[in-house]
């Protein structure tokens, strides 16, 4: 049943194998991939066939063994089954022994058991019939007891005497009957003991019988076996030698076959082996000749090589000279050389020293400097503070030299002026109006009106509000009002009160404290003023700034949303604010040299009284002052830092003006009227010319008439003495000739 | 031979000892079994020298002994040789051993005598060859294969044995049996005792034992007749595994008294507390001493949960219904693989308790109730069982009283129960109609080996049926179990076809 059925499972399979092994892809395609599939389907073809070989080889194997070892296998099957008989009938038999015995035991047990039961049912009958008795002869003692009469009592007794006997004789029967049980039970028990023993007998008879007897078996079938074994192995051996003899003389016949082959072959590669010699030989003799003569081509190559070489030679032994030559040239140089290293090296450590001892010089050197400049710096210092002295006695001078020259200038134009005036009132006969010069009113040197502080501002402006409230009139341009045209005081003043109200942190307790009882002008502007030393603003300048910034924000915050972009507007408000200060650095300059020693005493002493209005609605919003007062002195910060190392040289004088009003002083009298001037001047001079000469002429007129006065005087006397006389020329004669 | 040759050294160059030595040099040629073989060769050279020269002695005679043919290295014992006949010797006062290499070692053990105390040796000896020539010397028939193979083990289990069996409480002291607890307690795992003497009783007392009847000296001598207590023994052997025990006297001849044969309640408790306390105990063996249902209740109520008994025998003793149920307790409460009542006195309600024990046991291998009582009921019940019992594969039913009703319900298990490989049910009533339904149930059945149904009239020719049948199976077995896989894929293969054809 079973190979059919396992050939049946496999043929279906190998069917398919066959069918795959067809339709397969093959391993020579170009495809690669088709390839790849190729060797993997034989792999697992491969792995197939080595399962199927293993499973085949085992059903073969079984086949084998119930066809061809059929002896050894039948002979193998055949006394299995007879031992494995003879030992479950052995075993059979031995055991059948117990099984008796179990089962007489059964029985033995069942009778037992009934002999048991009638036993106890046999005593306890006679129990009953005894108690029975027992209760009778009990109740008899109790009318025994009763009887008085000597004789029924006797009888009675007798009686008594007969039952109890008999109820004895009763018990010992039932004793006797009893032990003839036991005696027989004991019979039983050796009987039974004899025959356990003979039965145990038996089993080890049996037992032994059966040893022997499997034993026997055992070997025959041992021996059985082997044989069976030893024919089948003969006639393996038989066949295997038929198989062999048969292979041999295969083997032989192959061998020979083979031989007449090799013989054939071996002829056939003889002749081919002498037609190759003769090509060879004939080869040969060519290639003799050809290397003859290739021979003779190297020798005469090898003679021109040899007289090469000479030549290289002698050329080389020329050079080598000439190289040994260089080379005792290069020891002397190098010689030298060395003795300039050593030189050098020498010179190089006294440069060494010398560095090293300069080095030491310039470090005293250094220190010398050092206290020098220490000794310059302080020196510089007292310069700076005899030159601040200076400066400040220069401006004295400066000053006084200033007024003076201006008193001068100031008395030449007054002289001018009046010149002038009796120019025109006396020469020309015209009226005379004095000219209205700004220069003239100025006392000392010139300088751009002070900037005023912020308070001093402020006050000015509450001053201003007053008297408008008080006058109802339109503001007067003021000094401030070079500032923005747009800021109207009335929003600068809105906006101060509202930094005033909302900043109101930034003033101390303690002021605050001072200020309650004061009025409300003075407390405002106390307050302002505490609040501008806070945030730093010092100037009129800075007071502007403060408000434009106000108002750019709010500018700001009306035309477009709010805080980002005022940061914004903060920051070029910065810059504009830094070119603005930049610009207005001189100015400042200028400014605070004067402000330098003013600037205190100015801001403590001024207070004054303002009305306020509430800031109207439109204005900014009471929260935005402290968000603009930030970005303000954010910005305000940098320029005053940047500000700082500059001021130093702010005590400069810008004298720009001054020539100008130098300048101006000179151009008191315009050029019209210089002109004029000139005119009249060169008119007068004519006049004078002629008056002059006038003068001159009657002067002349006069000396002229005096002269000749005199000298008719003088001649008079001449001629009129004596000498005359003496002399061989008179005098008269000579008079004459320069007369001529 | 030696000897010879140094005496022969040292003696004058008389004839005698020429001769001896000639006799000695011959006997080499003769036997030629001589460990040198160039000895023959020279010494008739040397013979030849001295016999025609008999008179030159002295120098003539340091010659001999230089060119002494007989004396070479080879005879002079060597040192290593000396020293273990001496350890040999001094083996009981001075045990070196472990110290040595192992082929000295070797030859000492081969020469030491088996009389050596063991004291000495139990602990210091592992060598099999000489427990086997210790054995081999006590007892003339040693089975050693029943005590694992290990001939050590065998002799001291033996020895334990012996000395079990001849203590007699009171008179022997306890220490001998104590004494060699250290020495034996690595290498006894079975402890099989088959009798117990009781204490020795004094003449005057046994007198009176005899003349009274057998009712009153059970009461009067009980507590003197408590065996060994064997409490400190089973504590003391860590490897102990097996203990087979029968209260039971052996020999008495004459002396037959009832009470030899008592198994008290004392002992009971000692031994139940013993195995409790023991917990590599395997297999526990207490037959044919009289156990009934109270004293196997407390055995097996200290075997509850036991972390390792396999095997529980308590056959041949008086165990009834309550005995049974305990055992039942205990096939739930353990490990239990083997258990063996036979020849007690179980009737239905305890085999009824065993059959419910049994019905979701998967520890149980064998059970064996030969001999009792339990009638169709309690093998009723068993049936129904064994229909969802998964594990159990031997049965023994024999001389149970059972007829044709438990036939009937056995042969609708043989044809679902796969796991059974024996049932015996011999000495039974099963009758005709009985085994021809067994014969039916056989049919179905692929699994069972042997069944037993001698004597339980049954027909012959069912029996055969079923006979054939079993030997159809027992070919199917061995199939299986010479090439397991193999066997499997046919089943496989054959499943299908089968199903289809």
């Amino acid at each position: 049943m079973n190979p059919p059925g396992s050939l049946a499972g496999l043929d279906p399979n190998l069917d398919e194998h066959l069918s795959t092994q067809i339709l397969a892809p093959s391993v020579h395609s170009d495809n690669p991939q088709e390839r790849i599939q190729a060797r993997r389907l034989r792999i697992a073809a491969r792995l197939e066939a080595r399962r199927r070989e293993a499973l085949g080889e085992y059903l073969d194997g079984k086949k084998e063994s119930e066809e061809d070892q059929s002896k050894s296998y039948k002979q193998k099957e055949e006394s299995r089954l007879k031992l494995a008989k003879l030992l479950l009938c052995g075993t059979e038999l031995v055991t059948n022994i117990q099984v008796a015995i179990d089962i007489r035991e059964i029985h033995r047990r069942v009778e037992e058991e009934e002999i048991k039961r009638q036993r106890i049912e046999k005593l306890e009958n006679e129990v009953k019939t005894s108690q029975d008795k027992f209760d009778e002869i009990t109740s008899k003692w109790e009318e025994g007891k009763q009887k008085r009469i000597p004789q029924e009592l006797w009888e009675m007794l007798n009686t008594q005497q007969l039952h109890c006997a008999g109820l004895l004789e009763d018990k010992n029967k039932l004793i006797s009957e009893l032990q003839q049980e036991l005696k027989t039970k004991d019979d039983q028990y050796v009987k039974d003991l004899k025959k356990q023993s003979d039965d145990i007998c038996l089993l080890l008879e049996r037992m032994e019988e059966q040893v022997k007897n499997v034993m026997k078996t055992f070997r025959e079938e041992l021996y059985n076996i082997e044989k069976a074994f030893e024919v089948e192995r003969q006639e393996l051996l038989a066949s295997n030698k038929k198989k062999w003899e048969r292979a041999l003389q295969a083997h032989n016949a192959k061998e020979l076959e083979y031989l007449t082959n090799h013989m054939k072959k071996v002829e056939d590669y003889e002749k081919q082996l002498n037609r190759q010699r003769i090509w060879d030989c004939e080869e040969y003799n060519t290639i003799k000749i050809k290397l003859e003569q290739d021979v003779q081509i190297l020798e005469q190559q090898l003679q021109q090589r040899k007289a090469i070489y000479q030549l290289n030679q002698e050329k080389l032994e020329y050079n080598l000279q000439v190289l040994k030559k260089r080379d005792e040239e290069s020891t002397v140089i190098k010689s030298q050389q060395k003795r300039k290293i050593n030189r050098l090296h020498d010179i190089l450590n006294n440069l060494r020293s010398k560095y090293a001892k300069q080095i030491k010089q310039f470090q005293e050197e250094n220190q010398s400097l050092t206290l020098d400049y220490k000794r310059l710096v302080l020196q510089f210092k007292e310069l700076q503070k005899a030159m601040r002295h200076f400066a400040l006695i220069d401006d004295e001078k400066f000053r006084e030299i200033w007024l003076m020259n201006e008193e001068e200038a100031k008395d030449l134009i007054a002289r001018a002026f009046d010149v002038d005036r009796i120019i025109h009132t006396h020469h020309l006969g015209l009226p005379w109006t004095a000219p209205d010069f700004w220069f003239l009113k100025n006392v000392g040197p010139i300088s751009q009106q002070p900037q005023k502080s912020a308070t001093q501002i402020v006050e000015e402006m509450l001053m201003h509000t007053e008297e408008e409230e008080a006058e109802e009139a339109a503001l007067e341009p003021e000094s401030y009002l070079d500032l923005p045209k747009q800021i109207s005081e009335k929003t600068t003043k809105k906006i101060l009160m509202l930094l005033c109200d909302e900043s109101g942190f930034l003033i101390e307790s303690k002021l605050l404290s001072l200020l309650l009882p004061l009025e409300q002008n003075e407390c405002y502007l106390l307050r302002l003023d505490a609040i501008f030393s806070a945030l730093g603003i010092e100037s009129e300048d800075d007071l502007y700034k403060l408000v434009n910034f106000f108002l750019k924000y709010r500018a700001h915050r009306l035309s477009s949303s709010l805080q980002i972009k005022s940061c914004s507007q903060a920051s070029m408000e910065k810059a504009s604010m830094e070119e603005t200060s930049m610009g207005s650095e001189l100015e400042l300059a200028e400014q605070t040299e004067m402000e330098g020693a003013k600037e205190e005493s100015l801001v403590e002493g001024e207070k004054e009284e303002e009305e306020e209005t509430p800031p109207s609605p439109w204005d900014i919003h009471p929260n935005d002052v402290l968000k603009i007062l930030e970005a303000f002195v954010m910005g305000l910060k940098k320029p005053r830092d940047s500000r700082a190392p500059p001021r130093v040289q702010k005590n400069m004088r810008n004298n720009s003006k001054d020539s100008e009003y130098w300048q101006a002083l000179t151009t008191v009298i315009p050029s019209s009227k210089q002109n004029l001037w000139d005119a009249l001047y060169t008119a007068l001079e004519k006049y004078h010319i002629v008056l002059t000469q006038r003068a001159k002429l009657l002067l002349e007129n006069s000396s002229l008439e005096q002269q000749n006065t005199e000298l008719q005087a003088l001649l008079q006397q001449y001629l009129n003495s004596k000498i005359n006389s003496e002399l061989q020329v008179p005098p008269t004669q000579v008079l004459r000739v320069p007369t001529k | 031979m030696q000897e010879t040759v140094t005496t022969s050294a040292l003696l004058d160059p008389s004839h005698s000892s020429v001769s001896t030595q000639d006799k000695s040099s011959t006997g080499g040629h003769t036997s030629s079994t001589g460990p040198q073989p160039s000895k023959p060769s020279i010494t008739p050279v040397s013979a030849k020298s001295r016999n025609p020269h008999p008179g030159a002695n002295f120098h003539r005679m340091r010659r001999i002994i230089a060119e002494d043919p007989e004396w070479s290295l080879a005879i002079v014992p060597l040192l290593t040789e000396l020293c273990i006949q001496h350890i040999i010797r001094n083996f009981q006062n001075n045990p070196i051993l472990k110290q040595m290499l192992p082929e000295h070692q070797q030859k000492v053990l081969n020469h030491l005598s088996p009389d050596l105390p063991l004291a000495v040796t139990a602990n210091l000896i592992d060598n099999e060859n000489y427990w086997l020539r210790c054995c081999m010397q006590r007892w003339p028939v040693c089975h050693v294969a029943h005590h694992g193979g290990s001939w050590k083990r065998m002799f001291f289990e033996r020895h334990l044995e012996n000395l079990l069996k001849h203590f007699i409480p009171g008179t022997t002291d306890p220490a001998v049996i104590l004494d060699l607890l250290p020495l034996c307690r690595n290498y006894v795992r079975r402890v099989h005792v088959d009798q117990f003497l009781p204490p020795v009783q004094l003449p005057a007392q046994l007198r009176p034992g005899d003349q009274s009847d057998s009712g009153s000296e059970g009461e009067m001598e009980e507590p003197t007749v408590d065996h060994y207590q064997l409490g400190d023994l089973v504590a003391g052997l860590s490897h102990l595994e097996e203990l087979d025990l029968v209260y039971d006297v052996k020999d008495c001849g004459m002396n037959f008294e009832w009470n030899l044969f008592l198994f008290t309640y004392r002992d009971c408790h000692s031994l139940a507390a013993a195995i409790k306390a023991c917990h590599t105990l395997k297999i526990f063996k207490l037959t044919r001493s009289k156990v009934d249902d109270d004293k196997a209740r407390i055995i097996i109520r200290s075997l509850l949960d036991h972390p390792v008994l396999e095997e529980l025998d308590l056959s041949h003793n008086l165990i009834g219904d309550r005995g049974a149920r305990g055992a039942a307790k205990l096939l739930s409460h353990s490990r239990l693989r083997v258990l063996n009542l036979a020849n007690n006195q179980v009737r239905a309600p305890g085999a009824q308790s065993l059959a419910h024990a049994l019905a979701h046991n998967t520890n149980l291998i064998s059970l064996n109730l030969r001999l009792n009582c339990i009638e169709d009921e309690g093998g009723q019940a068993l049936a129904h069982a064994l229909q969802t019992n998964k594990c159990l594969t031997t049965l023994h039913l024999g001389g149970n009283e059972l007829s044709e009703p438990t036939a009937t319900l056995l042969s609708q298990v043989l044809a679902i129960n796969t796991t059974l490989t024996s049932i015996n049910l011999s000495c039974n009533h099963i009758g005709l109609d009985g085994g021809k339904q067994l014969l039916e149930g056989m049919s179905d059945n692929k699994t069972l080996l042997e069944f037993d149904l001698r004597l339980s009239d049954v027909a012959q020719e069912s029996e055969y049926l079923i006979g054939q049948a079993l030997y159809a199976n027992r070919e199917a077995a061995r199939q299986r179990a010479l090439n397991p896989s193999h066997f499997m894929s046919t089943i496989t293969a054959n499943g299908p076809e089968n199903s289809v054809g």
